[in-house]
């Protein structure tokens, strides 16, 4: 059974991942929509992925062997 | 940075983050904390201020406007072969940098213009995917044309300065530099894209130099 730090790391980390994903699309695809996605959807999964690594930080759980 | 090398930056930050999607008990040790932070936070960031850099400084070049099938014709008005023709002459005579050649007349020399003409792109992008298209020959600017995004170069410049038309009437000059003379009104540089007319004209060339390629 995983902790919650897990989960949030996991969720975390796949919103990171998706909006990673997102920007080397739009990086290689040279059309105004790109720009568009780059900004809206890229931006967005990576600042919430990023936003939610801080929250999961600031929120820990003190006790010894957990993740993080 | 070439556009390859942000690509592949950011590719590998995607490993790395899938790494700690799929094993995040790596964290527990202290090499972990910091992988963690650095895939993350650090990474994720980086990555999206260059990509958006990127995507700022590829969206002023004159391919990213006339890659819309809408901004052809406006592209075609690039290559008309007469001097009489306002955008056509600044761009075979490099007056304004090839590769830039819509951004440098419609962008904004004022505080924020760069950010200014960025949100008016998008709503070109809402009006081309979302509403109906217009004909190109009735699109319309937002605002009047400003000089001052002529004066930007033409300031000072001896041509504009001590030229004949600019200077047969004491008024006109300082009309012009208050920006209460258009510099395309009417009688003056009118003649600017004129798209609705491109099929009786001559063109320089059929297709638009190498010199604008995107990087």
């Amino acid at each position: 059974m995983t902790s919650k730090i897990e989960q949030r790391l996991r969720i975390s980390g796949t919103l990171i991942l998706l909006g990673l994903l997102v920007e080397a699309i739009c990086l290689l695809w040279s059309r105004p929509i790109a720009f568009v996605v780059f900004v809206s959807l890229g931006g967005l999964l990576t600042g919430v992925g990023v936003l939610l690594f801080l929250y999961s930080l600031v929120t820990i759980d003190q006790a010894p062997k957990e993740p993080l | 940075m070439p556009t390859i090398a942000i690509v592949v930056l950011v590719l590998f930050s995607a490993v790395l983050a899938g790494v700690l999607v799929l094993r995040p008990t790596i964290t527990i040790r202290p090499e972990g904390k910091i992988l963690a932070f650095g895939v993350l936070f650090f990474l994720p960031l980086f990555c999206l201020l260059i990509g958006m850099d990127n995507e700022m400084e590829r969206s002023k070049s004159t391919t990213f406007c006339l890659s819309c099938h809408i901004m052809e014709p406006y592209g075609k008005s690039l290559l008309v072969d007469d001097p009489m023709h306002l955008a056509a002459a600044h761009y075979q005579n490099h007056r304004v940098p090839a590769d830039e050649a819509c951004y440098t007349c419609h962008t904004n020399y004022a505080m924020f213009g760069t950010l200014k003409a960025k949100l008016g792109g998008l709503r070109h992008v809402y009006v081309y995917y979302l509403k109906a298209q217009p004909r190109p020959e009735d699109i319309k600017l937002h605002e009047p044309f400003n000089n001052r995004e002529c004066l930007h170069c033409h300031l000072g410049a001896r041509s504009f300065e001590e030229g004949a038309t600019h200077n047969a009437d004491p008024a006109t000059l300082p009309a012009i530099k208050a920006n209460t003379l258009s510099c395309v009104s009417s009688g003056c540089h009118d003649v600017v894209h004129n798209v609705g007319q491109l099929d009786k004209v001559k063109l320089w060339k059929e297709v638009m130099p190498n010199s604008d390629q995107q990087n």
